[in-house]
């Protein structure tokens, strides 16, 4: 449940931008409540609590500890120390989801964040009829289920659908092909998938920041004479620097963790030509049991996952300065 | 002020992406309509029975019981956890918050495959894989995080003074709760309810981990035995794949407004 949670504390900072008088410091912690009835407060918070320590906590624990063990499930564990660690390096399969997560990151991150800004510009100018209908449109994808996106695609992608009948229709018939069977093209053609599904969330969460960039700077762009590319350049992109780092942070942890997609149209194959490391953590604890392998790359997940939301976070803060 | 030259553009560039996300849909729609098997068009001879022999087929009655009662279950616990946990957060104060805060807080950064593993191995030990109470405790834990951060966020931007009068009129920390704090964050709490709606129904990894039984397995598992048994049946396969979207975009579609509005002003408050 992890959308909007950014975009709020995001879009919070992004308002602190904007009085730069002074930038008040985080008082998340400090501020919260006035602290008069903190032992009701525990009463209060308890329920959700065990539920969130059993369900989160616990599990996460012993997902690190796992993680230096060597176990099938069934017979004695037996220690690892960082062996399950080195697999990232040593294990070919491993390296390949790996590099894998990069072209993921383009087509699920880099790819819909363009698009999405790009068709929120154009939504969101003045005078435009029917956005609403547009913006509903390009937000489609993003309410369908993987597993629906997944049956879509599959057909797109046929030896018999639409994309090789317009190839035959043209005379490049030699160029037909099963896409999501071909070694060379499964993984740009889920990567689109992927980015057909994903833009529109970054579309909509781009129309929200570009609604709080005060209408006045567009009028001061527009009397200075600049013109709609200028006026994105100048007015539009610094206002959304806010909005930006939420969508990065929200689509890349989303391009290192894709599993549903991948898992639901070639199981990471043909060979493993489309796998992800969440693919081999699934395979790894299920298929074919190396509990501690699998434990690793979740927690690998998780560090880099932290370290990409830090990182992004950092970069968008020290722009604004 | 935006010159003829520049709308035009503008329009015709609007429809271009719009028409590239819609093909592919229309075209699965075209697909769950046509008798055709093998997921050649013929929109010549629309067969909209289709949909029933598809929900027949695939044995949706009893996935969608499923997905109805987990999501149902987990929705409304996830709901009252938010809201309690935001008020202790946001408005009590909680005896140790500087740590547990930032612990909770965790949950939102934390991927799921870091826990999932051994929370799979846990539940077996507990006997509750492949029940709805299995399923729905780990939706529920996993909504903790962002519950909790999401309700803190809106019950503070309640004006103290409000909250202030009412403790004076007698009003107990629960009263105050439902009587001055809910009401005035209805907003958050309609918005909590459509995103974890939203993320339930259209789980597919939690549930494939978690329920093997295809009796309590929801409607994404299901399409997924569904293509895989139907692989030759496109039209039957794309027809079950429009009935599962179907609540989800009608209801995105109906409260897209609020939808957007939330994300808004609980961006605006904090």
């Amino acid at each position: 449940m992890s959308s909007t949670t950014v975009s709020t504390s995001t879009a919070a900072s992004g308002a602190a931008e904007r009085d730069q008088i002074s930038r008040p410091p985080p008082r998340r912690i400090k501020g919260a409540g006035n602290g008069s009835r903190p032992w009701l407060g525990l009463l209060y918070l308890l329920p959700a609590l065990v539920v969130y320590v059993l369900v989160v906590i616990v599990p996460a624990g012993q997902g690190v500890w796992l993680s230096f063990f060597h176990w099938d499930g069934v017979t004695r564990a037996t220690w690892a120390g960082f062996g399950n660690y080195t697999g990232f390096f040593s294990d070919p399969t491993l390296r390949e989801a790996v590099t894998h997560t990069l072209y993921f990151i383009l087509f699920f991150s880099v790819l819909p964040i363009a698009l999405g800004l790009l068709s929120a510009a154009l939504a969101s100018r003045k005078n435009v009829r029917g956005a609403a209908v547009y913006r509903s449109v390009i937000f489609l994808p993003q309410m369908l289920t993987p597993a629906v996106t997944a049956v879509v695609w599959k057909r797109i992608y046929a030896p018999n659908g639409p994309i090789n009948s317009v190839l035959r229709d043209i005379g490049l018939g030699g160029l037909a092909r099963g896409w999501l069977g071909d070694y060379t093209w499964a993984l740009p053609a889920l990567g689109i998938a992927g980015t057909w599904a994903a833009f529109g969330l970054c579309m909509v969460l781009c129309i929200s920041g570009m609604q709080a960039i005060p209408t006045e700077l567009y009028d001061a762009a527009r009397v200075d004479g600049a013109g709609a590319i200028r006026e994105f350049f100048t007015v539009t992109l610094p206002g959304l620097r806010g909005t930006l780092s939420v969508v990065l942070t929200l689509t890349v942890l989303g391009a290192i963790r894709v599993f549903d997609i991948v898992w639901l149209t070639t199981r990471g194959g043909p060979g493993i030509s489309t796998i992800t490391p969440t693919i081999v953590l699934y395979q790894r604890a299920f298929a074919n049991p190396d509990i501690g392998a699998a434990a690793a790359i979740g927690v690998v997940l998780a560090v880099v996952s932290l370290i990409v939301t830090l990182v992004i976070v950092r970069l968008s803060d020290s722009e604004a300065r | 002020m935006i010159s003829a030259r520049e709308k035009v553009s503008n329009y015709v560039l609007l429809t271009l992406v719009a028409v590239c996300v819609l093909f592919p849909l229309l075209w699965i729609v075209g697909n769950a309509l046509s008798p055709s098997v093998s997921g050649n068009l013929d929109l010549g001879h629309l067969q909209w029975s289709n949909f029933v022999t598809a929900w027949k087929q695939a044995g949706f009655s009893q996935y969608l019981k499923s997905s109805l009662i987990i999501t149902g279950s987990v929705v409304a616990l996830s709901t009252v956890f938010a809201i309690m946990s935001g008020f202790a957060f946001g408005v009590l104060g909680v005896w140790g918050q500087r740590l547990l805060f930032p612990v909770v807080l965790l949950g939102i950064m934390l991927p799921m495959e870091t826990f999932i593993v051994p929370l799979y191995y846990d539940f077996q030990s507990y006997g509750i894989t492949d029940t709805y109470q299995g399923i729905v405790l780990a939706h529920v834990g996993m909504g903790v995080s962002f519950g909790a951060f999401w309700m803190r966020t809106a019950f503070r931007a309640v004006p103290r003074s409000i909250a202030e009068s009412a403790a004076m009129d007698g009003a107990n920390s629960w009263t105050q709760l439902w009587r001055v704090y809910l009401p005035l964050a209805k907003p958050a709490v309609l918005t909590f309810v459509l995103l974890g709606f939203t993320w339930t129904w259209n789980d597919y990894f939690l549930a494939l981990i978690l329920v093997s039984d295809p009796a309590h397995q929801p409607l994404t598992l299901g399409l997924g035995a569904f293509s895989g048994r139907y692989l030759v049946q496109i039209n039957m396969l794309s027809a079950a794949a429009v009935l599962i979207s179907l609540p989800i975009v009608v209801l995105c579609l109906a409260f897209q407004r609020q939808f957007v509005r939330g994300i808004l002003s609980g961006a605006v408050k904090e």
